[in-house]
């Protein structure tokens, strides 16, 4: 099971190496998009500023010298749908992206760009993103027709939702999970709003909206009011997790957010072949600290459950986030807060 | 064109089939002001409407999904009236696959909307019977109220130049690769909302049919419901799928966009379960049934609720109450 890490600059390659990524995504935004469209019509679901490699030359030398490290290199290009105005200039930019640039795979979720790459026979693979939506395996088993080598699912599947489509279709493509940070309060590909800067994400920009509550069994009584409210600020809380605990980080500058370092034995017992660690715009030192994490946690996977969870709680550095369980990506017992065991017995050896 | 009733259930059609009797059954005020709006336009600009199809169904929600026996009377109440029938289908996990396994059987020559992919591919391999009707969560044109009707509204010194609001227009169906592609899987009529930045239907020419529903679209969804938290303890609410008792269907939330930084602070938006909507403006309704008028659409669908109803004795998740 292998790490992969996003990255936007070739000067954050040897330290992601270093670390223990074994795979690399980025994004990479050509002037002919963004001289076209503006605002809310992204190219690879991140803004054009700041998340992306800033030139062909140096997407170049990263490929270049991530292979020299027996680094694959993958590039998103996985906005909801491209129209057909925009179809020459996405396929002319894959095309570049695998015979000239040599990426290793592009990231799709338009299944039409994905039947048009597939088409093309680029020496690049092919990997369906997230924001594809693949829920199911039956979901997985139809994209197999159009020849993608992995599949990342959703973040919002279960441990046992996962387990069964890798068990169901693990053996014909690979299955690429979340790992560390950002979360989505939503069902990502089915998401219809934007995170443009002008009105930020949708999830998050509720929060701080009124909102009335209307039962329809009759009118709202205070005490039932005050139950729903305090729900909703319960939600509240769970986006504020979502969004990388507001987007924070620990007194010593480790990166927040949603996290499935508990989980990896499970992953690792089910075949899913790399863990994607979330962020091409962020900073390099929280790329950094993921990666460490992620690979410290990947080392010792065969250790026992406790042991591993205790671990990563403490690579956390604030337990009572991870107790909250609103910082899980996934369900893990005897973690957060369906810890069935007392960890001390772990901690007192 | 066609006119397509979404019941909620039999008992939906005991009676007159007109938008005006439909949209008394929704007994939400805040509700109400849109429904009586898009009929008082469907009027004006239609006359009289004569349903001759009825959905029945969600596309949202799997715990939603009917029990076969209601699936069964639905479908025989929308025959009995002389109605093609549609069943809607929402996303699923491998667990919504199996629960629609056993649905399906019911069906005969019907309709099936299908807003997953693994429903498309359990309908084509063990349902070729049924009709695949691609819905609009697949449909992946961005409709983030918030901002996309003020691109409409300025287009020229806006947030969006023409090729941007041209491209927001569209969608994957703008492509004949992608059209093609469903035709082979035996899709040729796809679901869409109306979008406030207003909808480019070009595509339709190579004889793709298009449905709207209205008056309500969809912003988000997700598989964690607010409304089902409400009866966790704290740190087990939020969790993916998770059971729940049904609380969509006695809670709506509609929440003001008072942090708006432009001047839409008044604009609404409306939560039932685990999926936010917009309600059509008035502008956006005309536009959307003059393009009807036009040709450009073949099926509008109206909706009396909200579409996350749950038939009485649907859904076994385990925690129906």
């Amino acid at each position: 099971m292998k790490i992969t890490a996003p990255i936007r600059a070739l000067e954050e390659l040897e330290m992601l190496a270093a670390a223990g990524a074994q795979e690399l995504y980025c994004g990479i935004v050509p002037e002919e998009w963004t001289s076209r469209y503006q605002g809310a019509m992204w190219l690879n679901r991140r803004s054009p500023n700041g998340s992306g490699v800033a030139s062909w030359a140096e997407m170049r030398r990263l490929v270049e010298e991530a292979h020299a490290r027996a680094l694959p290199v993958f590039v998103t290009l996985n906005a909801p749908y491209y129209t057909e105005a925009q179809m020459p200039l996405v396929l002319d930019l894959a095309r570049r992206l695998s015979e000239e640039a040599q990426v290793d795979a592009l990231i799709v979720s338009d299944i039409n760009l994905l039947v048009r790459l597939s088409d093309e026979q680029l020496a690049a693979r092919l990997h369906v993103s997230s924001v594809a939506a693949m829920l199911n395996s039956e979901a997985v088993r139809f994209l197999l027709n159009f020849g993608p080598s992995r599949v990342i699912l959703p973040r919002s599947l279960t441990l046992a939702e996962i387990e069964t489509i890798t068990r169901e279709a693990g053996r014909d493509v690979e299955i690429e999970v979340f790992l560390l940070n950002d979360g989505c309060a939503f069902e990502e590909g089915f998401c219809a709003t934007t995170h443009h800067h002008s009105v930020g994400a949708f999830c998050t920009s509720l929060s701080g909206m009124d909102a009335a509550f209307e039962w329809s069994r009759g009118p709202l009584r205070s005490r039932r009011e005050r139950w729903l409210r305090h729900n909703l600020a319960d939600y509240r809380e769970w986006v504020w997790y979502v969004n990388g605990n507001g987007c924070g980080s620990t007194p010593q500058g480790l990166p927040y957010g949603p996290c499935g370092l508990c989980a990896i034995p499970d992953l690792l017992r089910m075949g899913v072949a790399s863990l994607k660690i979330v962020g091409r715009e962020a900073s390099p030192f929280k790329k950094l600290a993921s990666v460490r994490m992620a690979r410290d946690i990947l080392d010792r996977a065969g250790a026992p459950r406790l042991h591993v969870i205790e671990r990563a709680m403490s690579l956390r550095q604030e337990p009572e986030h991870c107790a909250s369980g609103y910082m899980c990506y996934y369900k893990v017992d005897g973690a957060g807060p369906w810890r069935r065991n007392p960890l001390p017995t772990v901690a007192a050896r | 064109m066609e006119w397509c009733a979404h019941i909620a259930g039999a008992s939906d059609l005991e009676g007159e089939l007109s938008p005006a009797r439909l949209a008394g059954f929704e007994p939400s005020g805040t509700l109400r002001p849109a429904l009586e709006l898009t009929v008082r336009l469907i009027e004006e600009r239609f006359g009289g409407v004569r349903f001759s199809r009825g959905a029945f169904g969600n596309e949202f929600c799997e715990h939603l999904l009917p029990a076969p026996r209601v699936l069964e009377e639905a479908r025989a109440a929308v025959r009995a009236r002389g109605l093609a029938f549609t069943f809607l289908t929402p996303y699923a996990s491998d667990t919504g696959i199996r629960a629609l396994r056993e649905l399906l059987p019911v069906l005969d020559g019907d309709e099936v909307v299908f807003n997953d992919w693994g429903v498309l591919n359990l309908l084509r391999r063990d349902f070729p019977g049924l009709t695949p009707v691609q819905g609009r969560l697949l449909n992946k044109s961005l409709r983030d109220p918030r901002v996309m009707g003020l691109y409409a509204e300025a287009p020229a010194n806006g947030p969006a130049g023409a090729a941007t609001l041209d491209a927001l227009r569209r969608s994957s169906a703008d492509c004949e690769s992608y059209t093609g592609l469903l035709a082979r899987f035996g899709v040729d009529i796809l679901e869409m909302d109306s979008l406030p930045q207003g909808m480019d239907f070009s595509f339709a020419a190579r004889g793709v049919r298009v449905g709207v529903s209205l008056p309500f679209g969809f912003i988000s969804t997700s598989r964690v419901c607010m409304a089902a938290g409400l009866h966790y303890a704290k740190a087990e609410k939020f969790q993916p799928g998770a059971p729940c008792r049904h609380e969509c269907q006695t809670h709506l939330v509609e929440y003001t966009y008072t942090n708006s930084p432009f001047a839409n602070r008044d604009q609404k938006f409306l939560l039932k379960g685990n999926t936010y909507f917009y309600s059509h403006t008035a502008a956006m309704l005309r536009r959307l049934l003059e393009q009807a008028a036009h040709g450009e659409i073949h099926r509008l669908t109206f909706q009396p609720r909200l579409p996350m109803s749950s038939a009485p004795g649907g859904s076994g998740n385990g925690m129906c109450a």
